[in-house]
């Protein structure tokens, strides 16, 4: 199988990164890995725009099933591309059209249209916003714990271990790397046991962790024990969030002259 | 790729209505309707109380308490989520392929897009009409401008998009599923309540001309026109 695919990554160290490289080394699937520099703005340049129109990681290059390469952005359709094509047997995924199938689909979306940027925002104004807004960091934390709550009580009720079908699959592996990392967006993991055990369990997974660690080795449950650094991190990463706000804004802005 | 729904139902075509639960304002649920709406699928929409929506018996259909979510009888499927919706009704009855291609690097293509739409459009827009409607009394600015810049940036994507490929759909040659999956968030941009502002259409047209065209022609087509009228008389109460 390896001769007819050529995956390379393009990544970094972010919840989102990670979902690919976790569920790659899930796959047992070789790859190559870029990381991208936010620091430098890499991901705007013009080859990265050339794989990912929207300049965002992750995004994935692959040779597809025709000879041709094949570029996806997006990491809820890469993950959807993958197991699509390199899950055979179903370890990950489910067979195309079944209930399960479904499922597994409603809470992907759920976590890339709902998690994914809920939580995201909470970032934003709890660590990196040019100043403090109370409303938006409320806001953002009681939107993220809400969604946890769905997550919690739905692995209460149905008292299965993973999201769907008692099997770990990219619905599972998509939240990872966020509900990991509730800390960092100021919500306490602690609130919602079910979901907490489902974190460990994941935690526990020998591939999860090898590609956590994808491309940067993963420090955030270090970083999270350690409120000086948290604060750190927070500063150096505010510079470059600020630094794309300004770019993006500044961009808009000459459109309009 | 065979899908097995259609595999069972030898690509099925929907004899019961396919129930819709939706919601007067929000575009998400009428992004759905005119899904069915271009398949000619039968439905009922159920509009639901903001108040219905996060207890039974809703719940059980949608444990996210959100609309819009389905019901096909013909399958029994329940479904929630927007994307998922749009991702199973086409794969269980666009048996035509009249708005996706099921094969090739295309149907790949096209799920980036419905994937960016529902996370990078629908999220940021969603925050700017969240801002802009219900905090005006409060001097929130740098809230509107950050997703008044994103929503700027979405657009420029597209427009780029657009032009590098110089295409007139965001994948192949023809109107697919992941274009119109956009199409009724533009709706609160260029009518009331003008998220953006009532000068935003003017600068959307001169500032990313190609997405404008776009947004254009898909909202020229009957489905997405059809869905509009219906949201409208929703709202009105008529």
């Amino acid at each position: 199988m390896a001769s007819d695919s050529d995956i390379h990554l393009y990544t970094a160290q972010t919840p989102n990164g990670i979902k690919i490289s976790i569920l790659l080394e899930e796959l047992g699937l070789p790859y190559q890995t870029t990381k991208l520099e936010f620091s430098k703005s890499t991901q705007k340049e013009p080859w990265f725009l050339e794989i990912n129109p929207n300049g965002r990681i992750p995004a994935i290059t692959d040779k597809f099933t025709d000879g041709k390469p094949i570029r996806l952005f997006e990491s809820g359709s890469i993950m959807q591309y993958l197991v699509a094509r390199y899950d055979k047997d179903h370890k990950f995924s489910f067979p195309p059209g079944s209930r399960e199938f479904l499922e597994m689909n409603n809470w992907l979306f759920f976590m890339n249209a709902g998690v994914g940027p809920m939580q995201g925002q909470a970032n934003h104004f709890t660590r990196y916003a040019p100043e403090h807004i109370e409303y938006g960091v409320n806001r953002y934390q009681n939107e993220t714990r809400r969604l946890y709550g769905v997550l919690d009580k739905h692995l209460a009720d149905t008292k299965a271990e993973y999201l769907v079908g008692n099997k770990c699959t990219i619905a599972d592996i998509s939240h990872w790397g966020w509900v990991s990392a509730a800390g960092w967006a100021g919500v306490n993991l602690d609130d919602f046991p079910h979901l907490k055990k489902w974190e460990e369990r994941m935690w526990a997974r020998p591939a999860l962790k090898k590609g956590a660690n994808v491309p940067d080795p993963y420090k955030l449950k270090e970083l999270l024990q350690d409120k000086e650094k948290m604060d750190r991190h927070a500063a150096e990463a505010r510079n470059w969030v600020q630094q794309g706000m300004k770019e993006d804004a500044e961009k808009n802005a000459a459109r309009s002259k | 790729m065979a899908n097995l729904l259609q595999k069972i139902t030898g690509g099925l075509k929907a004899e019961k209505p396919i129930k819709l639960y939706g919601h007067g304002g929000g575009p998400n649920p009428w992004k759905v309707e005119v899904i069915l709406r271009e398949l000619g699928l039968p439905f009922d929409r159920q509009i639901m109380d903001f108040a219905d929506l996060k207890k039974e018996p809703f719940e059980s259909i949608n444990p996210n308490g959100r609309v819009p979510a389905i019901e096909d009888p013909n399958t029994g499927m329940k479904l929630w989520e927007s994307g998922a919706i749009i991702e199973y009704l086409l794969e269980t009855y666009d048996s035509s392929n009249s708005l996706s291609y099921t094969s090739g690097a295309e149907k790949w293509e096209q799920k980036c897009w419905l994937h960016f739409q529902m996370s990078g459009q629908g999220p940021y827009f969603g925050q700017r009409a969240w801002f802009t409607l219900y905090h005006s009394e409060k001097n929130l600015t740098s809230c509107l401008d950050r997703y008044g810049n994103e929503i700027r940036r979405v657009i420029s994507v597209i427009d780029a998009h657009l032009k590098s490929t110089g295409r007139e759909y965001l994948v192949g040659d023809k109107c697919t599923y992941a274009d119109l999956s956009f199409a009724t968030w533009h709706w609160l941009l260029t009518s009331p309540p003008n998220i953006m502002g009532e000068g935003f259409a003017k600068e959307w047209e001169e500032n990313y001309p190609l997405a404008w065209k776009w947004n254009e022609r898909m909202q020229a087509r009957a489905a997405v026109k059809e869905a509009r009228d219906e949201r409208t008389k929703v709202i009105s109460g008529k």
